[in-house]
């Protein structure tokens, strides 16, 4: 029967039919939207190099170097891939399980043991190119720093070292003599005796040097002054059960316990340094510098690390810098951005924006620069303390077993719950197991 | 309608929400139990290592123990507390007093705050250096402890801070209270029945399937907490779990395990412990409350 308007009227089930046809036709466009790549296109003929970063102030400069690095390098697209730093390893990985390592990765030598699977053999390269990058001009400790078992993986940018902080102005008010090269752990004590002042009801006190709580920074230079360290040579077994190293961890913990130079466990000032609540810290980052010279009142300078009762030696070094994926397409272009980003004025930049310079060469000219404002006056210590520093164990799960396995028990220390003794050998026992159960071998 | 065109209209519309139930969970659920047998970082093949996750689980991971500890004492003193907590709020918002719709409001409010946020305010307040606990407690002449660095305090202050977040359980105790019939109460009034008699005898068994409800949500929950403990680590700069394992939480352990190291298989092990743990528990739950939830019949 035809309808008022002449048009057959669809039958019911047909238009059903229709309805959920329609449906199905949404979801499958929403299924393929929603999977659809929103990645650009790149340019055809082009070589894209994706390269992962950390969010940082630094962002404007690398972006600015990209495009000059692009503008050179007619036919290379650079693709930057800006994450948070908290998500930066999971963002990674997860990139890497799904089969899209990026070619160019931060790195340095806390993560280099971490990420080796994914890490190319720069040394190739690095021989080739010896003389254009410059590989004389590094400082030795920094290409020590740069390799595994004869093999360079990374190429730094920046460097930390490890070293004593000091606040002239808390040493001119207490009469103390300000920190020389030649203290010892002994000097450090005496100095932070005099210069920790109780709290009172208006004062807030200061204390004489802090303690960096809850990761290894602080207490594995002294192990390491002690004479002790965290693995046997072979890596297979931890010796932080040896009697070194629990010397190293008993200094750590008497600073307070025993000289009262630091706050008991758990009460560390919050950024007590800045807030002129310490007079002293071990360890400290160099990116910190420009803060604490933006701090009204704050004067401070730096100077080695106080010898220990083994050796001077046992700060920390740890650079960081950029490694290269191993399946990554293009390594010619991808190592010629590498060479870009770590060019001598790029590193006189990062250096600028606060760092301490990787490279010989500028570190004697920021050293001798008249012109220099600021502190440390005594960065010529920043450089000299290098020869004192060690880079942190290779070992591939090193960061997992010194977090969760070692230090909960250094915590329960601090806090007074065991002794340096049962830390030093719970700790060694649960990182012995930890080793013999995952197998995971190599320094 | 006829057999045939039943199954397909059943297909039809439960289909798309059992082929999402088998793509994005049970595939995944199975996936996960075949990596808990396995040594899997993401990158390389999974390669299997038969039971050694769970053996290493079990008894040799200095982790694995220390969180189950924190967890069941966190679900055995939190969960009594929050639920005490809601029903004496829902309580006092179930009375006839004005502004009630107000005072309901301000005190689910917490609960659509952000943990993070929440947490940060916490910590400041127990804060051991300057923070304000033990500022006004040095007021009075005590000196307060490092709460949230000691491995003795942070816990509690976990408990406390979670403690915040009651809303929606007391939501669903309103939602009880308010079913309740009036002339039960009415008629106990004049049996000469007190308050207290009223809410024992009339209150708890009409509204026990809703404790029932909110026991068996708060257990899942207080198992499987995450947020909040990785936010009280993240928001004074401690290791998440510190310090000294005090605050690793199960879920916490899992995800670091999973996330932070890549150890999937372990981290897939721990994801079926725990399934079963709470199988276990929600059926002990089950068969007690048969002994005491009332559904009117």
């Amino acid at each position: 029967m035809l309808g008022a308007t002449g048009i057959t009227p669809m039958p019911p089930r047909y238009r059903e039919s229709l309805f959920w046809l329609a449906l199905a036709a949404i979801a499958v466009m929403g299924f393929w939207w929603a999977g659809h790549s929103r990645e650009p296109r790149s340019t055809p003929n082009h070589k894209v190099i994706t390269w992962i970063v950390f969010i940082s102030p630094l962002r404007d400069y690398y972006e600015q170097e990209v495009a000059e690095f692009e503008r050179q390098h007619p036919g290379v697209e650079v693709r930057i891939i800006w994450v948070p730093g908290s998500e930066y390893h999971m963002k990674f990985k997860t990139l890497a399980a799904a089969g899209q390592t990026p070619d160019l990765f931060y790195s340095g030598d806390v993560w280099a043991s971490y990420l080796r699977p994914f890490t190319g053999d720069l040394t190739p390269f690095v021989r080739r190119d010896a003389a254009e990058i410059g590989l004389d001009d590094y400082f030795p400790e920094i290409r020590a720093a740069m390799q595994h078992e004869g093999h360079y993986f990374v190429v730094p940018e920046t460097v930390n070292v490890a070293l004593l902080y000091f606040n002239r102005g808390l040493f001119r008010a207490a009469g103390v003599p300000e920190p020389t090269a030649s203290w010892t752990w002994d000097d450090l004590v005496q100095a932070g005796q005099k210069l920790t002042r109780p709290a009172t009801a208006t004062d807030p006190g200061v204390w004489g040097c802090s303690r960096m709580e809850g990761w290894w920074g602080e207490w594995l230079t002294y192990v390491r002054q002690a004479g002790g360290t965290v693995f046997s040579p072979d890596g297979r077994r931890c010796v932080l059960d040896s009697p070194a190293a629990i010397t190293g961890l008993r200094f750590y913990l008497e600073k307070s316990s025993k000289f009262h130079i630091s706050a008991p466990g758990g009460f560390e000032p919050l950024n007590g340094f800045v807030n002129q609540r310490v007079a002293m810290q071990v360890v400290g980052h160099v990116s910190f510098w420009l803060n604490y010279n933006q701090m009204p009142g704050l004067d401070w300078d730096v100077q080695l690390l106080p010898a220990g009762p083994a050796s001077r030696t046992g700060g920390e070094v740890a650079i960081a810098g950029y490694s290269l994926s191993r399946t990554c397409q293009h390594p010619e272009e991808a190592w010629a951005l590498m060479k870009y980003m770590t060019r001598p004025a790029a590193i006189e930049e990062v250096v600028r924006r606060g760092s301490i310079s990787v490279r010989r060469s500028i570190a004697e000219a920021q050293i001798r620069n008249p012109h220099r404002t600021g502190n440390p006056r005594n960065l010529a210590a920043a450089y000299e303390q290098l020869k004192y520093s060690l880079p942190i164990p290779r070992h591939p799960n090193y960061i997992e077993i010194m977090l969760q396995v070692v230090q909960p028990e250094v915590d329960r220390m601090v806090l007074g719950e065991i002794t340096p003794e049962e830390a030093g050998h719970r700790a060694a026992a649960a990182v012995n197991d930890y080793l013999a159960t995952f197998a995971v071998a190599g320094p | 309608m006829n057999r045939r065109a039943e199954l397909l209209w059943f297909w039809l519309l439960a289909g798309p929400a059992l082929a999402g139930f088998a793509f994005f969970s049970l595939w995944p659920m199975l996936d996960s139990l075949w990596l808990s047998f396995c040594q899997y970082d993401v990158v390389n093949a999974p390669r299997f290592i038969g039971l050694r996750n769970y053996v290493y689980l079990l008894k040799s991971d200095p982790a694995f123990w220390a969180s189950v500890k924190v967890t069941l004492v966190f679900t055995a003193v939190q969960l009594p507390l929050s639920l005490a907590a809601a029903l004496g709020v829902a309580l006092l918002l179930n009375q006839p007093v004005r502004g009630r719709g107000f005072w309901r409001a301000v005190y689910f409010l917490p609960s659509i705050l952000p943990q993070a946020a929440s947490v940060a305010v916490f910590v400041y307040i127990f804060q051991s250096d300057g923070g304000l606990l033990n500022r006004l407690l040095a007021l009075g002449g005590v000196a307060g402890p490092a709460w949230v660095n000691s491995p003795t305090w942070a816990l509690p202050v976990v408990i406390v801070i979670s403690l915040w977040g009651f809303g929606y359980p007391m939501v669903i105790f309103l939602g009880g209270l308010q079913n309740v019939p009036r002339e039960l109460y009415e008629a106990a009034h004049i049996d000469g029945a007190d308050a207290w008699a009223r809410f024992r005898h009339i209150t708890l068994p009409q509204i026990s399937p809703v404790i029932f409800f909110n026991l068996v949500m708060g257990v899942i929950g207080a198992l499987k907490v995450f947020d909040l403990a990785y936010a009280f680590g993240a928001a004074q700069g401690l290791i998440p779990g510190g310090p000294a394992r005090a605050t690793l939480f199960y879920g916490l352990n899992l995800y670091q395990q999973a996330f932070t190291y890549f150890h999937m298989g372990l981290a897939s092990a721990m994801a079926w412990l725990l399934f079963a743990v709470i199988l276990l528990i929600i059926w002990f739950n089950f068969r007690l409350g048969r002994r005491w939830v009332h559904y009117g019949d």
